[in-house]
């Protein structure tokens, strides 16, 4: 326990640890969570009218992000079961990061909810869920479950690397399968959350769980590509490209899905023509003049198509036609896995009125600075992973930029 | 025990919006600044919505009309919580902050609400509503807030609750005296002002009561019947 305590002393201080440019990014994220945090102090004191929600329009950008971030989160399966199930070889190493990033997404997922929150003061009234028909209550558990059962997996395999220990299966090999599972569910039970409500037809459609699905196994992995090349420039781990090579092709697998799902959701809903293709309707053109919407949804599934037909060329050597593709294709799901699948549902409401929902400056801010924060967790997470899994910092041995930068980390270290 | 329901008569409705006031003054809503209105967060529990025959609301979304179409008359739709039997908004919150009464009134425990507005969102009606901001009162009208209605802070949801608060003092007394709470011993502050009488309120399971007649009528329909929300306001046609 006290080595574990001194591992996570010297994790903390390594954190600190880089160079300039190490040090530029950490310090924009920072300077970017900090004005998040003071924006939400406002909101705090002020309530949610410093957003731009209302009445009829009561879910916005929170909400929005915190969907896509589920999505991300549950990302990380498409590394673990190559890894796990189909044995392999290329991405065994890089998989940790796939699970990091789901850490990092979940921890982003819970911030949204707690800044959406009128009382995030009573959080504690959560001990007592209404289970089983809250779908809210569910997705409480899904997605702690799973922040947990990553946190272990992760936990355990970097404290095994940092001891030069192997680690022993039946502490985390049961629990990587169960979290196969639990990633499915938590992304299933976010979009029963909307699917379940009966008087929002745009959401009250079985297509949305399916491509939920696919649209975070393809945002997902994109993620887990443009990081790990950056791994791959700034250190001296090994990223082959075999590697993201699959990666590549689970991408256009399941964009490749997602767009026929769009198809399918786009024709279904516009031929018929129905009332109920209203909320699409005005997502796609609007209605009358209200189209906020309009600008938006339009570059997103152009972007979505762009990166699909980029995915379908071979593989250049550079890997910048993928790159852009997963920049793309990132941006474009964003949109329509956010704004572009909350919004519309509230407009206009099952009696009839139609309000807009613009974000405020407030609320822009506090979703800047979740988004940093998550972004800096997962960057120290990264950092001190890469010097622990090369074997470069284990309990015995003095990282060598610790001993450039920081007095005698290691002063008595046991079994020396 | 009764189970309480409404029935508005919309023929006989003027939206003269009296029924907003009263319930405004009733349940110690607070008093918005006219930006905050404009911005759609205001909270009235009775709402009179506005429509022209054949359209959406106002400012809602209208079907195209030719220029030669006689112009429309316009009705009102006062929206009340449906108090539905089978509410949607109970089954969706996470922390039991809103559950559907022995009485089948529709209460939200204000102390309970996290805020997070999944049962507003699955309200069809629009009926629960969110306190975005600190209620406040102009200085003169702090001496008429009503002592029997808790005032509810920001970022909880409230709604309208049949004036719950008249029904606890009624079944007090009732039981004081050792019988049940009859038909009529309690109305809500809407009903009392409606100049019109188009608001009848009482025991829907007992058929001798006007509120039950009225709404057995041919002419009664209830909003979004298909959702089947079950909603215990039942609204009277125009009889033309």
């Amino acid at each position: 326990m006290k080595e574990y305590g001194r591992f996570l002393w010297r994790c903390f201080r390594l954190s600190f640890v880089g160079d300039w440019r190490y040090y530029s990014w950490m310090l924009l994220l920072t300077v970017v969570a900090l004005f998040g945090l003071n924006a939400y102090a406002n909101q705090f004191v002020h309530g949610l009218i410093t957003t731009g929600m209302t009445d009829q329009v009561s879910w916005g950008l929170y909400i929005s992000n915190f969907t896509y971030l589920v999505g991300m989160a549950a990302a990380a399966v498409m590394l673990v079961i190559p890894v796990y199930i189909y044995k392999n070889k290329d991405l065994h190493d890089l998989v940790i990061f796939g699970e990091l990033f789901a850490v990092a997404s979940i921890i982003m997922c819970m911030l949204f909810v707690t800044v959406d929150l009128g009382r995030p003061d009573r959080f504690l009234h959560l001990m007592r869920l209404n289970l089983p028909t809250s779908m809210l209550a569910w997705d409480v558990i899904v997605l702690n479950g799973y922040l947990f059962l990553n946190l272990h997996i992760c936990g355990y395999l970097i404290f095994c690397s940092y001891k030069r220990r192997k680690p022993t299966r039946k502490f985390y090999i049961p629990f990587v399968f169960i979290a196969i599972v639990w990633a499915i569910s938590i992304h299933t039970v976010t979009a029963f959350l909307l699917v379940g409500i009966g008087g929002r037809p745009f959401w009250n459609n079985p297509i949305i769980v399916p491509r939920f699905i696919a649209s975070a196994f393809s945002a997902g992995p994109a993620f887990i590509i443009l990081t790990l090349q950056v791994i791959r420039r700034s250190s001296s781990y090994k990223v082959t490209d075999e590697a993201l090579g699959l990666l590549r092709t689970i991408v256009t697998i399941a964009l490749t899905i997602n767009q026929f799902l769009l198809i399918s959701e786009l024709f279904t809903e516009l031929y018929a023509n129905t009332a109920h293709s209203i909320s699409l309707q005005y997502l796609l053109f609007g209605l009358g003049d209200k189209n906020d919407l309009v600008g938006w949804i339009w570059p997103a599934m152009i972007f979505n198509t762009i990166a699909l037909v980029l995915l379908y060329i071979p593989r250049s050597t550079t890997m910048m036609r993928t790159n852009v593709a997963c920049v793309l294709l990132i941006v474009g799901i964003w949109i329509e896995k956010g704004m572009g699948l909350i919004i519309p549902a509230f407009v206009p409401t099952p009696i009839g009125e139609v309000v807009e929902y613009t974000p405020t400056g407030n609320e822009i801010l506090i979703t800047l600075g979740i988004w940093a924060t998550g972004l800096l967790i997962y960057t120290i997470f990264v950092r001190i992973t890469i010097p622990v899994l090369s074997g470069e910092l284990t309990y015995d041995r003095v990282y060598r930029t610790e001993e450039e930068v920081l007095p005698d980390p290691i002063s008595h270290p046991k079994g020396e | 025990m009764p189970r309480w329901g409404m029935t508005i008569d919309l023929s006989k409705c003027t939206g003269c919006a009296s029924c907003m006031v009263a319930c405004k003054v009733e349940n110690n809503l607070p008093i918005q600044k006219p930006e905050v209105i404009l911005q759609s967060r205001d909270i009235s529990w009775m709402e009179i919505l506005p429509m022209k025959e054949g359209e959406g609301f106002e400012g809602g979304h209208a079907e195209e009309h030719s220029d030669h179409e006689e112009p429309s008359r316009m009705r009102y739709l006062p929206r009340p919580c449906m108090h539905c039997d089978d509410p949607p908004c109970v089954k969706v919150c996470p922390v039991y902050a809103t559950t559907l009464d022995k009485d089948g009134i529709v209460s939200q425990i204000y102390d309970r609400c996290i805020g997070c507005r999944y049962c507003t969102n699955n309200c069809p009606y629009t009926a629960k509503l969110f306190v975005w901001n600190t209620p406040e009162w102009p200085d003169e009208m702090m001496a008429g807030i009503n002592p029997d209605v808790s005032v509810r802070p920001k970022g909880v949801v409230e709604k309208c609750t049949f004036c719950h608060h008249r029904l606890q003092r009624a079944s007090e007394q009732a039981k004081a005296e050792g019988r049940p709470i009859k038909d009529g011993e309690f109305l809500p502050a809407c009903l009392e002002v409606c100049p019109t009488q188009a608001i009848l309120f009482g025991d829907l399971d007992d058929p001798s009561t006007p509120v039950a007649r009225a709404a057995a009528s041919p002419r009664a329909f209830r909003e979004l019947e298909d959702l089947g929300t079950k909603p215990k306001v039942f609204y009277l046609k125009e009889d033309y």
